[in-house]
């Protein structure tokens, strides 16, 4: 390697265990990390297309180009295929990756093999093309998020195995001395994850669960798996990568303490909330209600944390790209979590409830929160792994002022159609025709932020082609090098909990 | 190693009381269900789902209407799904205690189907809505699922199960349209839809 791009100092972790040379874990890793980080980048592609075929078939559900009267496209498929394209592809595996990446990173070491991660990797992808092939056909289980049938699941699940116990052995054979928050995290994370995904297939497939307990379960993993696998993850990368960018210790490791054990305590409990007022006893509903209020406890922690750590200078967000994303999903964060425990009472779910408004809550999780971090993850990742640059930065610009107008404008367009909706549906002199006809304008907003979105993600995939397959001319390194160089001149960040 | 293992316990912990909570706690009280025997007429409820319905249930979870269509009833308290007519009282665990697939659902871009089987009785009423949305409003959201129709040549007598359609739907002459093994299974289903027996734990409303 003649020229890095990245400047040593700037390769360290943020953690005291480790002050080598990390360019060989890097190198380690790079073929695994950059399968998952491949796959997510493909299945997002694949993702969006059907997210902007379900929203347009909604607004224009005639249209030629909706295909109408084609049984494998039709809303019922292309929704879930969204869902599920979007959910285990692009955001379980750029978890997987980011996770994974961070776990060598810290701890200095890293699985020899590539081969046992990449099968891994293989597998899920096996998993995923079954899935969504079989939920197309109409071979579906009929749950939300769960909608993969039983055989797909089990590969998945044999891959998810494979990369939780890959994520073990980094951590248990690490340096020994202390750990930083975000190894708690993606230890939570994985370990959360697998049997979150095996209880909810084990119950409602293997044994079938009677009746009614079944949406509990259901609506159980869903909660979880937003809470107690993407949120991990994703504060795991923001923990990582926000003092790392800004070059100073997280603000406080009590207060990261404190984010963790809540986000244990009460992650598990917060999806019955999607079902106030169902058959199930008042008792676990409720139970969901104040978890999701409590849960404000470790999203405030987070917050303060990080704005804390960022100490009000926001001016390293116009030159990097990385950091830009992240804090953006961190704001959306503290948004998306107060929304939601707002949504979550039972004054306002009478209204809310069953209408656009906890889509758009969704929305805000998984396209704004969730995902920015993790495009801002990759958009740091993918150079160190290939010592290459982005080449465009337009593209990326594009990316990031596309993605944050097309997910308000979908949220606005939801939030304010849902409550119309909403308050249509508890007046019952307003016949269903009418309330459905209130939305129609809402509707065609959301179609038009879903193109807005596609054409984000196009451009961020575009981005990702084209650094696997060119390196930079050097006259953009050196500039680059310069750059980096004067961000690392600044002190070196000491930061460890626990 | 320490730190680490109290780190790992902590994780399971706590994740394993909500486990135990909302998978464990339904799981074992459900499966002790049993039906309710109505006082005066000595009628056991809820029933099983005839055969066919059972299949059209997997019709409606192949093509997604748990996506716009919810499935409960909430107590007044909780929402005017009484006040608009699609169930005499709140739907308890016990309503569904024999569904293979219990679809909730979580969106009501359509009506609630709880109770559709006691609304309509009509197989004709189904078949015209699924085959033709845009009948109802121009503005209706819900696909129109053709594919579970055929369109072809009327041998003989016209079937029993024609549709009767009107306007720009009506097929050429000579043609028919009938709902496939798949449409009449699922039409089978929706009017299975019926949750108007009396459970002691779910009294009526009352007005
Ligand atoms: C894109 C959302 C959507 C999907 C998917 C959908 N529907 Fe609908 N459905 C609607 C809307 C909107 C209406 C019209 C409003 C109304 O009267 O409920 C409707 C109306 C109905 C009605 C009339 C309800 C009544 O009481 O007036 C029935 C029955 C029905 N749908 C059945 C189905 C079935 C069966 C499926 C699956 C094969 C399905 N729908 C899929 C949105 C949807």
């Amino acid at each position: 390697m003649k020229e890095t791009v990245i400047s040593e100092a700037e390769l360290r972790p943020a953690s005291r265990a480790d002050h080598r040379d990390l360019s060989g874990v890097d190198r380690a890793i790079r073929v695994p990390v950059l399968i998952f980080f491949g796959s997510a980048v493909f299945w997002l592609v694949i993702g969006s297309l059907f997210y902007l075929l379900s929203s347009s078939q909604l607004f224009s559900p005639d249209v030629w180009w909706t295909f109408p009267g084609v049984a494998w496209l039709s809303f019922g498929r292309a929704y879930p295929a969204f869902l599920n394209c979007y959910v285990y592809g692009w955001a379980t595996c750029a978890g997987i990756g980011t996770g994974i990446w961070l776990l060598s990173r810290f701890n200095g070491v890293t699985f020899r093999s590539p081969l046992f991660p990449s099968v891994a990797a293989v597998l899920w992808n096996i998993g995923m093309l079954t899935g969504v092939l079989s939920i197309l056909s109409g071979a579906t289980t009929g749950r939300e998020l769960l909608e993969f049938p039983p055989q797909s699941a089990f590969i998945l699940f044999f891959g998810l195995i494979m990369v939780s116990l890959w994520a073990l052995v980094i951590l248990w054979n690490r340096t020994p001395g202390s750990t930083y928050i975000s190894q708690w995290y993606l230890l939570g994370a994985f370990l959360w994850f697998a049997w979150m995904y095996a209880t909810a297939y084990l119950v409602l497939d293997i044994v079938p669960a009677p009746g009614a307990a079944q949406p509990a379960v259901n609506w159980w993993y869903a909660g979880s798996l937003v809470d107690l696998w993407f949120t991990p993850i994703a504060l795991a990368t923001a923990y990582y990568l926000i003092p790392q960018i800004v070059r100073r210790p997280i603000y406080s490791d009590k207060l990261a303490l404190l984010g963790f054990w809540g986000l244990a305590l009460f992650g598990g409990w917060t999806g019955m909330t999607h079902l106030i007022g169902g058959p199930l006893p008042a008792w676990m509903i409720t139970a969901s209600i104040v978890a999701k209020v409590l849960m404000l406890v470790p999203v405030l922690a987070a917050a303060a944390n990080f704005h804390l750590t960022m100490k009000g200078d926001f001016s390293g967000l116009s030159e990097n790209f990385a950091l830009r994303f992240v804090v953006t999903g961190a704001f959306i964060y503290t948004a998306y979590a107060f929304e939601g425990s707002i949504l979550s009472a039972r004054s306002i779910a009478q209204f809310t409830q069953f209408t656009l408004v906890p889509e758009s809550n969704s929305q805000l999780g998984l396209f704004g929160f969730y995902s920015m971090i993790l495009f801002g993850a990759l958009y740091y990742i993918v150079p160190r792994l290939l010592n290459r640059l982005w080449l465009f930065h337009k593209l990326i610009e594009t990316h990031f002022w596309l993605a944050v107008t097309g997910l308000w404008l979908s949220f606005a367009a939801l939030t304010i159609g849902g409550l119309i909706q909403g308050f249509g549906l508890e007046d019952p002199q307003i016949p269903m025709i009418a309330v459905n006809d209130l939305l129609e304008p809402f509707l065609a907003i959301q179609n038009f932020a879903a193109l807005l979105l596609v054409v984000a993600n196009l451009s961020f995939a575009i981005s990702f082609a084209l650094i696997l397959l060119i390196s930079a001319p050097v006259r953009h390194r050196r500039t680059a090098v310069e750059r980096f160089k004067e961000a690392s001149e600044s002190t070196e960040p000491e930061v460890s909990v626990a | 190693m320490n730190r680490l293992t109290g780190l790992f316990f902590g994780i399971f912990l706590l994740f394993g009381v909500s486990w135990l909570g909302l998978v464990a706690y339904p799981y074992l009280t459900f499966a002790g269900l049993r039906q309710s025997k109505d006082e005066a007429t000595g009628a056991l409820a809820p029933q099983g789902m005839p055969g066919t319905a059972a299949q059209g249930a997997r019709v409606y979870a192949a093509n997604g209407c748990f996506y716009c269509h919810s499935q409960y009833i909430r107590e007044e308290k909780e929402g005017n799904d009484i006040g608009r007519q699609w169930g005499t009282r709140r739907t308890v665990a016990r309503d569904y205690m024999y569904d293979q697939n219990v679809f909730l659902g979580t969106s009501r871009l359509g009506a609630d189907l709880t109770n559709v089987g006691v609304r309509q009785t009509d197989p004709q009423w189904f078949y015209r809505i699924l085959y033709s949305p845009r009948s109802l409003s121009s503005e209706v959201a819900m696909p129109a699922y053709k594919w579970l129709f055929q369109t072809r040549e009327i041998q003989g007598q016209p079937s029993v199960d024609a549709l009767k359609l009107e306007g720009a739907y009506v097929p050429p002459s000579g043609y028919e349209v009938v709902p496939t093994a798949e449409g009449k299974a699922l039409v089978a289903y929706l009017l299975s839809l019926k949750k108007n027996y009396p459970l002691p734990e779910a009294p009526e409303a009352t007005e």
